[in-house]
């Protein structure tokens, strides 16, 4: 029978009420009844634990300081804290060493809107004696508020760090949070660093995709065995639930474990970069390194680092370097340098920059160095490179060309 | 023709003499006009409102007004049935205004039909708000809300204006993020009832129970503020909408001037085949003398094709006058500055003829107008109403023009001006309790809040609804709750304008490399309307369907330009599945109740437009037969004696083309929202019998409707048919006959016979 033709036959199941009647008051909370699985759970691995509202399931891992995760061991990240202290230029992914922080992960039964659970709350934090990886596991969905009143995110501070958690972890967290409004004291706001928001700064450009699994292959040395793909999480766990059966639902906490894991070495390696500590990278990464420390407004940092990618990679590879570079230095006012960079660049950017480039020559040489027969040259050439390519629109490349010819006539009047 | 300007009267005195029209007007009717009835500004109005409203000259309410502002102070949910430029929009801005400027944190939403309405509204607003001199947010929130303001308009925006689809999929789903609307909520202002009708206005019944629901959980209680034009029912579809009593305000404060109804006929030019004179070109001339008497009109047509016609014919009129913009076309889809130059064109008089498609029947503000004239029926008399409202706001006097084209609809309108002038409008149904909608409603009910196990949704109890939802794994029950349970999200997998959610998608392949999607259409329409070959209209222009993908559900057309149009034949059969009602009279049965139908397209034929209707080709369609389950009203009566089968046939398939056509006239329908099927021999009881169904998997209201309506329906169409003046049977009456028989007078004795007997039961 089709999916049609059944529902109708279940009209015989619909009732209908006259009248609606105000509902009885809201019972305060109750607590729900333990599910009836909860024996199998603890067999397979996972600690019950208690609290008002309910139960919720909780794994513990505790990793030490020299445990190995792809390239970096996880000691790693207290380099990173050091680097940070020793810096003397800001940048919004600096730590405090006062600060205590928070690796945070979540799996969700699916990826937007109020039907989304949260099945599990994954951290990762640092004690004296270890890195301390915890789970919750949320019971079943009528245990909700006992999974996130036991991950005491109403109570403790902590710089959150996170990939993709800015648009996606946290606010799904405070959308759950929301349900339970009358009954949970109130999520507190804390910090937020998302790596997926650094790796973009520094890798585009050079990778293509920016999923956790494809940084860690190709950026920190390590390839999960064994991995269940995240998509098939939000199944498995509603299979766990409707089944008892947590078999599966163990791999899922395994793959929640290793991106926690990347998220350390991640932002130990995002640091390195950002210090100049690797250099294997390619001119490309320190290029958007360069740009990100200019749109900083770091100068000296950009300047810093654009200059060696000038003097470590070949003329090619380093023409996006010398174009930020002539950037940078024309905010400095250091107008030579400026020029010289720019021609550098000339020959080696994509046409839109070179577009920009010409133009920004033609600027330098009319209002700085009031040479108009330069600046007249390469009011030709921009000219030039608009009429002959065959990308731009035809309504694109007219514009253009009349505000182009405008500079020109101008100039041709001052010569 | 003299050039010289005329007043109405003046105009009108002179038709009156004139021939030609004497012939051709039926009737003239004249409504007096009414003075306004004006009630003072409330004691307690807020300064800033009574001033934002002397700013605008108003120093008093229309009673109707008035009458909403206390209503809504007092806290009931309401209804008013507003006329055209009865200042309708004050009836929930001042309400929702006073109560913002008692209290900051109060919020309101206001639902549109449409993007484009809530647009509008939006300007007016905004505008009241400004002159009020007070700090109000108010956005409109659809799919071209910047990503950027609407973190604002969520956490800050005092009145959000939206359509039903954005609560639908784009709000309640995401409710926690509007904490601050739903825990706040004051009013919902729903505007343009009427057109929440059929499948869409069932689809939104339930998203305002979602609305309802996710009210309760947040601890608010919004009053209900709807605007109406006038149907027969407004009350009772508020209610079924919003499941919540309504107060109804029907008697508008607001003047109306005198108003001159013209019942135009065109001539007979054809009378064997009843062919009479394309109205279009009536139009035309009568807009051309609308135009050269310096009266200042707007004309209805039904397609883009058509007002595109009367334009071109009157632009004539303007050859010799370089850079002359006194006539315009108007239809839907013109970009808000197109529509404001055209508005000022009219306020100021350079535009003196607007020919519209009935886009502008919705909300947009043209001002004063002189005429008006409709060609042809607009399908329902709260649209007709609306297009007569276009002429003579305030007190001016007004000549509305009706021209029939010569469908059995219009030709009845024209002959009986009391259908449109009387007060018995259409009633719009709609009917929450299809369970393919509601089951679709109640999944995402369910996403948005888990039910507990003694919850109710709405009015109805839905328990084991949600078991069987858990068996299907979407839902998974704990100790006390339902909760969902699927990485689906249901709201993407749901449109509110249809029933079915298996729709045949149609693909428009005229541009190569530009291939887009211009419409949807449901399973059982597209087997007679997208068969390959057939030829779609959409928004008045011609394709060609090349190729029907029916396993993929995909339809692929292309533009033409042909002079036929084709009409495909549909075999059905019909099972009754249960009688849940019935009621019996001398000969025979009235019984309602749900039937599955089995619909096999058979042919199409490809018929000639105009003229004497020559099918001029046909062919084979190719398609599996369709089963639906649909609710359906079927009259079964004993064969009138001394009859053989094939009259009894011919007069059954006449009576049923022509009982189709007459059912819009009850209820506020299009006639292909219901087919009439007649069977010689039905399966269940083996007497002939005519089925009445709704053409949408689950049913939608309407053949329940019918259900009462057969008496009056049955005489309505023997009447209509008796008077027909055509000889043997013509679109206008019981549809081309394929030869010259005695079909027509088979259906007028079937039609006599079955009223008779309906009669009995009434006396008995």
């Amino acid at each position: 029978m089709s999916y049609e033709n059944k529902i109708l036959q279940m009209k015989k199941m619909l009732g209908k009420k006259s009248t609606t009647q105000p509902k009885a008051e809201q019972p305060a909370y109750q607590k729900p009844a333990n599910p009836s699985y909860t024996e199998q759970w603890e067999k397979a691995g996972l600690t019950v634990v208690e609290n008002d509202f309910g139960i919720v399931f909780k794994r513990q891992v505790n990793y030490s300081f020299s445990y190995q995760h792809g390239h970096y061991q996880l000691q790693s990240f207290f380099d990173a804290l050091r680097k940070w202290q020793d810096a003397d230029f800001n940048h919004p992914y600096a730590l405090d060493g006062n600060e205590s922080v928070l690796f945070f992960d979540t799996e969700t039964t699916g990826l937007k809107g109020v039907g989304t659970h949260i099945f599990l709350l994954g951290f990762l934090e640092i004690t004296k004696e270890a890195f301390v990886l915890t789970q919750y596991i949320l019971a079943d969905p009528a245990h909700e508020a006992a999974l996130l009143f036991e991950s005491k995110l109403w109570q403790k501070t902590a710089t959150i760090i996170t990939y993709n958690g800015k648009s996606f972890d946290w606010p799904q967290l405070e959308t759950r949070w929301t349900l339970h409004k009358k009954t949970l004291p109130k999520l507190r706001a804390q910090r937020q660093i998302d790596l997926l928001h650094s790796s973009k700064r520094l890798w585009k450009n050079d990778m293509e995709r920016l999923k956790l699994k494809a940084v860690e292959e190709e950026k920190l040395g390590f390839s999960r065995v064994g991995d269940i793909p995240g998509y098939l999480a939000p199944i498995i766990y509603l299979d766990a639930v409707k089944s008892g059966i947590p078999d599966a639902l163990m791999k899922v906490l395994l793959h929640n474990e290793w991106d926690l894991l990347s998220l350390i070495t991640l932002y130990s390696h995002s640091t390195h970069l950002l210090f100049e500590e690797n250099k294997e990278e390619s001119a490309k990464t320190f290029t958007n390194i360069g740009k990100w420390y200019g749109d900083l407004k770091e100068s000296t940092q950009s300047v810093k680092v654009l200059e060696r990618v000038t003097t470590q990679f070949d003329e090619l590879a380093a023409g996006d370097a010398q174009y930020y570079l002539a950037l940078q230095h024309k905010k400095n006012k250091r107008y030579s340098e400026a020029i010289d960079a720019f021609v550098a660049s000339l020959h080696f950017v994509k046409p839109r920059t070179k577009l920009h480039v010409l133009e920004q020559l033609a600027i330098l040489y009319e209002h700085q160095l009031k040479d108009y027969q330069q600046a007249l040259y390469y009011t030709q050439e921009g000219i030039q490179l608009i009429q002959n390519n065959e990308q731009w629109s035809m309504e694109q490349k007219q514009k253009w060309v009349i505000s182009w010819e405008k500079r020109w006539h101008r100039l041709g009047n001052k010569k | 023709m003299l050039s010289k300007k005329r007043t109405i009267s003046e105009l009108l005195n002179e038709w009156r003499y004139d021939e030609e029209l004497k012939e051709r007007i039926l009737h003239w009717q004249t409504l007096e006009g009414r003075p306004a009835k004006y009630a003072p500004f409330p004691e307690n109005l807020h300064p800033s409102l009574g001033k934002a409203l002397q700013k605008r000259g108003i120093e008093q309410l229309y009673t109707h007004q008035r009458e909403a502002f206390d209503l809504a102070q007092g806290g009931f949910s309401f209804t008013a049935i507003t006329p055209t430029a009865s200042g309708k929009s004050y009836c929930y801005h001042l309400p929702v205004l006073q109560k913002i400027l008692e209290d900051k944190n109060a919020r309101a939403i206001y639902l549109f039909p449409t993007k484009a309405l809530a647009q509008d509204q939006k300007n007016d607003l905004n505008e009241l708000i400004e002159q009020s001199g007070e700090e109000i947010l108010s956005y409109t929130y659809d799919g071209d809300t910047a990503p950027g303001i609407r973190q604002k308009v969520r956490k800050a925006g005092h009145i959000v204006m939206t359509n039903p689809d954005m609560l639908h999929s784009g709000i309640l789903p995401h409710h926690t993020k509007w904490v601050s609307l739903f825990e706040n909520l004051q009013y919902i202002v729903i505007d343009e009832l009427h057109t929440y009708k059929g499948v869409f206005g069932s689809h939104v019944a339930h998203v305002i129970r979602r609305l309802k629901r996710i009210c309760e959980f947040y601890g608010s209680q919004p009053v209900f503020i709807c605007t109406s034009a006038t149907i027969k029912n407004p009350q009772e579809l508020a209610e079924l909408l919003t499941n919540e009593p309504h107060q109804l305000i029907t008697e508008s404060g607001a003047p109306v001037g005198k108003k001159t109804f013209l019942f135009y006929n065109p001539p007979v030019i054809h009378k064997t085949f009843g062919v009479r004179r394309s109205a279009v070109l009536e139009v035309s001339d009568l807009a051309k003398r609308l135009y050269t008497a310096g009266i200042q009109s707007i004309i209805f047509a039904k397609s883009r094709v058509r007002v595109e016609m009367i334009v071109t014919y009157l632009k004539e009129l303007t050859r010799n006058k370089l850079l002359d913009e006194s006539v315009r076309g108007y239809r839907g889809g013109y970009l808000p500055s197109e529509r404001r130059v055209i508005e000022k064109g009219l306020r100021d008089g350079t535009i003196q003829t607007v020919v519209s498609t009935n886009a502008l029947e919705l909300g947009v503000d043209i001002g004063q107008l002189q005429a008006c004239i409709m060609t042809g029926y607009p399908g329902n008399i709260a649209s007709a109403w609306q297009q007569a409202g276009r002429a003579g706001r305030r007190q001016d006097e007004a000549l509305i023009i009706y021209v029939a084209q010569s469908s059995a609809l219009d030709q009845y309108v024209v002959n009986h001006p009391l259908f449109l002038l009387g007060s018995t409008p259409e009633e719009a149904r709609i009917y929450p309790e299809n369970m393919l909608i509601l089951m679709d409603h109640l999944k995402c009910a369910a996403f948005e809040l888990p039910f507990s196990v003694d919850d109710t949704y709405g009015e109805y109890a839905i328990q084991e609804l949600l078991a069987y939802l858990a068996e299907e794994g979407v839902v998974f029950k704990t100790s006390d709750k339902w909760h969902w349970m699927s990485e689906r999200f249901p709201a993407h997998d749901i449109s509110l304008r249809s029933a079915s959610q298996e729709n045949v998608v149609i693909i428009d392949l005229s541009i190569p490399a530009q291939t887009k999607v211009i419409g949807e259409m449901d399973r059982h329409s597209a087997m007679t309307l997208l068969h390959e070959e057939a030829i779609y209209l959409h928004q008045g222009i011609q394709f060609q369907v090349e190729k029907l993908d029916w396993e993929e559900k995909k339809a692929y057309v292309r533009e033409v330009d042909v002079d036929y149009y084709t009409d495909a034949n549909l075999a059905v059969e019909m099972k009754v599945l249960e009688e849940d009602r019935s009621r019996h009279h001398t000969g025979g049965t009235i019984s309602f109740g749900d039937v599955g139908l089995v619909a096999q397209a058979t042919i199409f034929k490809k018929i000639k437009f105009g003229g004497k209707q020559d099918n001029i080709g046909s062919g084979t369609i190719h398609l599996p037969p369709d089963e639906m389950h649909t609710s359906a009203s079927w009259l079964s009566f004993d064969a009138p004696t001394k009859w053989s089968e094939a009259e009894l046939d011919g007069a059954m398939v006449g009576a049923a083309y022509a009982i189709n056509a007459f059912i819009p006239i009850f209820i506020r329908c299009d006639s292909s929202d219901v087919a009439v099927v007649p069977q010689i021999k039905a399966t269940h009881n083996e007497l002939p019998t005519f089925f009445v169904y709704d053409k949408y998997p689950g049913g939608i209201g309407l053949s329940e409707k019918v259900y009462d309506l057969w008496g009056e329906l049955l005489d309505k169409t023997l009447q209509h048919v008796s008077s027909c003046p055509c000889e043997a049977g013509c679109p206008s009456c019981i549809g081309v006959q394929d030869s010259l028989n005695e079909s027509k007078g088979y259906v007028i004795k079937l039609l006599s016979y079955l009223g008779s007997q309906l009669n009995n039961e009434k006396e008995r």
